[in-house]
């Protein structure tokens, strides 16, 4: 089997040394990154040659020069702002595209990421890896199989920690597109969007920014209401409110309630607790499948075969549709309607 | 010499559901009771050790301190009834289901010069009131977002589900939480609600509480299938702290009988062991009638809580959010 020939776009999200360090050790890729923008990032953030070196990795100095490589395929860890750019490059040179989401920040970006794709008969999928977790898999089976009966009341949390020790960008409005609410609703309403095949009709939110509020203009708690047509209800807490004392980086749960039965999902359970002196306190030290290296399994599977991958570029589209409406509600108190031809067609 | 603090006589009115908790305490705290219902008072009367009173007028007629214990939709008669004979009122929460009606409670006693003390009993539970405290001392920083769920059985009797009597579970279960929130976070600005479900199938309640401070309340409220076990959770994210708490993660004894699930169906949580939060309560109820400090909550913060639970079934009705300014709708 000849090996594929992928590239890592920027080492600007948290996840990017993940996912390098996921390929370079697969027998299959042939790793190469590219991190032109490394030295907008603050200082003492590991970014760039350095980064490169220390994941022993090989480094081009640009986009063009990666894609001219004849690439297969390519993971964009950009700055959110920046994924659209470096899509169409990656579409233009017909290279198959996972990217990190939110898809974007804008919906126009977003629309000409999935145009971009569509045209060059590229794939584009969006990393939304809780989807791969085989607890949600088992959930949604139950759903569809009407064990939990009609759901009434959806439930969801994705609290973690703030990324300020990591990458600052991720507080940048211009290049993370907001805050909390960005980074952290698009993941359930993913989740959401699969497990019920339809888009809310109304979101509702509210948002704050009592964590963190000397450090950073964007807002670090939210909580997010979205109806559907049929009445069922689902919320989404967003917030950044994991303290620094918390035992892991964060966490994700979903509660269904139908009118049979009720599920929860608490996709980082699986762990081990580890009471250690050096760092003052409990750990919780993940022992689960790997989320991420299911993903990226399944997106190098698809780039092989050449057929399509999910979650994909529309879905990337929706979710970020019910977070720009999030956000348009938290500015104005009100509930905002979705319009629904928008996102039929994108569905 | 010291003396002793003078011997109160106690009169519950209602022998039903939350009477049982409430006569329990009585009996644990020493003090005499009696006890009027339209039916099961004479059993009620001899399982806590009371008397069972032939009417309203002859409790009203021996007692010191009125103790309702009936359905919602009677308060505000046997209230009214308890004031204009001039005795101090516990009443169970809701104190109504309707604003206008507690309002002109809190002034019918306040006319009076007799004391009313709202039956929020979660501000007694041991973990609700140690989270108030963390929160007050400053441990977790400012609070940021809340979240409280209560679940159980859905309510045997039929009044709770019919929304003209009890409000329904936006009212008269999630009071609770809507008052512990506002204990915790201060007062509430805007209030955003939806209700889903119905009888005989589940009931959930969920609400979206934006407070005065900036901090955010997510509420959830279920009433679900008669097996059913009750449990609560609460979680509050501060600006440097977090305070989690579930009550089937904090039991400090567990069961595994194989169809005889103790917790099964049980609509009125016991706390932790040792201790009643029904004790607690009401022992500090009495204290105020008979001239101790004032209670942690007072019936302007039922009122309150009362005000923001009527606020969630406006917007369940309209689908839209609705302000609170100052507390009032």
């Amino acid at each position: 089997m000849s090996k594929l020939r992928v590239g890592i776009a920027s080492f600007a999200h948290v996840h990017a040394a993940g996912y390098a360090t996921f390929l370079r050790d697969r027998a299959d890729v042939e790793l190469v990154a590219s991190d032109p923008d490394a030295a907008t990032a603050p200082p003492d953030e590991l970014r760039g040659a350095e980064l490169a070196c220390q994941l022993g990795i090989r480094m081009v100095p640009s986009y063009e020069a990666m894609f001219a490589e004849g690439l297969d395929a390519v993971v964009v860890c950009t700055e959110s702002a920046r994924h659209r750019e470096v899509v169409e490059q990656a579409a233009a040179a017909g290279v198959h595209v996972l990217c990190e989401k939110p898809l974007a920040t804008k919906l126009d970006d977003a629309a000409a990421m999935l145009r971009a794709c569509a045209q060059a008969e590229v794939i584009l999928m969006v990393a939304y890896p809780v989807r791969f977790h085989p607890g949600y898999h088992a959930m949604r089976g139950a759903v569809q199989r009407g064990e939990l009966g009609r759901l009434l009341a959806i439930t969801g949390t994705n609290n973690g920690q703030a990324p300020l020790n990591a990458r600052r960008w991720f507080f940048d409005p211009e290049m993370a597109g907001g805050g909390a609410l960005m980074d952290h609703t698009v993941h359930l309403a993913d989740l959401l969007d699969n497990l019920l095949g339809v888009s809310p009709t109304q979101v509702y939110a509210q948002v704050n920014r009592v964590v963190h509020a000397e450090e950073v203009p964007v807002e670090t708690g939210g909580l997010v209401v979205m109806t559907y047509a049929d009445g069922t209800v689902a919320t989404i807490d967003c917030s950044w409110s994991a303290p620094d004392s918390y035992p892991s980086w964060g966490g994700l749960t979903l509660t269904l309630d139908g009118d049979l039965g009720s599920s929860r999902l608490d996709a980082f359970a699986e762990n081990i607790e580890v009471f250690d002196d050096h760092v003052g306190g409990l750990r919780w030290d993940a022992v689960g499948v790997n989320l991420d290296s299911l993903m990226l399994d399944e997106f190098l599977a698809c780039v092989r075969a050449g057929s399509a991958a999910q979650p994909d570029g529309a879905v990337g589209y929706r979710t970020l549709q019910v977070v720009l409406a999030a956000y348009e509600s938290a500015s104005s108190g009100q509930p905002v309607t979705i319009d629904e031809p928008i996102s039929q067609a994108a569905r | 010499m010291t003396q002793s603090p003078p011997r109160l006589t106690v009169g519950v009115v209602g022998a039903g559901g939350i009477a049982h908790p409430h006569m329990a305490a009585w009996r644990h705290l020493g003090v005499d009771v009696l006890v009027y219902s339209d039916e099961g008072a004479e059993a009620a009367a001899t399982q806590y050790g009371a008397r069972a009173v032939a009417d309203l007028d002859q409790l009203l007629e021996e007692c010191d301190v009125v103790d309702v214990c009936t359905p919602t939709f009677t308060h505000h008669e046997i209230v009214l009834a308890a004031a204009s004979a001039g005795r101090h009122v516990i009443c169970e929460k809701p104190l109504s289901h309707l604003r206008e009606e507690a309002v002109e409670m809190i002034d019918a006693c306040a006319a009076a010069g007799v004391q009313l003390h709202p039956g929020h009993v979660v501000r007694y539970f041991p973990e609700y009131t140690a989270a108030k405290a963390v929160v007050a001392a400053g441990r977790i920083g400012a609070p940021a977002v809340l979240r409280l769920t209560r679940r159980g059985a859905r309510p045997q009797r039929t009044w709770f589900a019919e929304s003209a009597k009890s409000g329904g579970i936006l009212i008269d279960q999630m009071i609770h939480d809507f008052d512990f929130a506002r204990w915790v976070a201060g007062d509430v600005v805007q209030v955003y609600a939806t209700e889903v479900g119905s009888a005989p199938g589940p009931t959930i309640g969920i609400a979206v509480l934006t407070h005065k401070s900036g901090a955010l309340t997510h509420l959830l409220g279920g009433w679900g299938h008669e097996e059913e076990a009750f449990r609560t959770t609460l979680s509050i994210a501060g600006a440097h702290g977090l305070i989690r708490h579930s009550s089937l993660d904090a039991e400090s004894l567990s069961w595994s009988i194989p169809g005889a699930d103790p917790a099964h169906g049980e609509l009125i949580p016991a706390g932790p062991l040792g201790s009643s939060p029904f004790v607690t309560e009401l022992a500090e109820f009495l204290a105020s009638c008979a001239g101790g400090p004032t209670p942690r909550v007072t019936a302007e913060d039922s009122l309150a809580a009362l005000t923001m639970a009527i606020a969630a079934t406006r917007s369940n009705a309209t689908g839209l959010p609705v302000r609170l300014e100052d507390g009032a709708l």
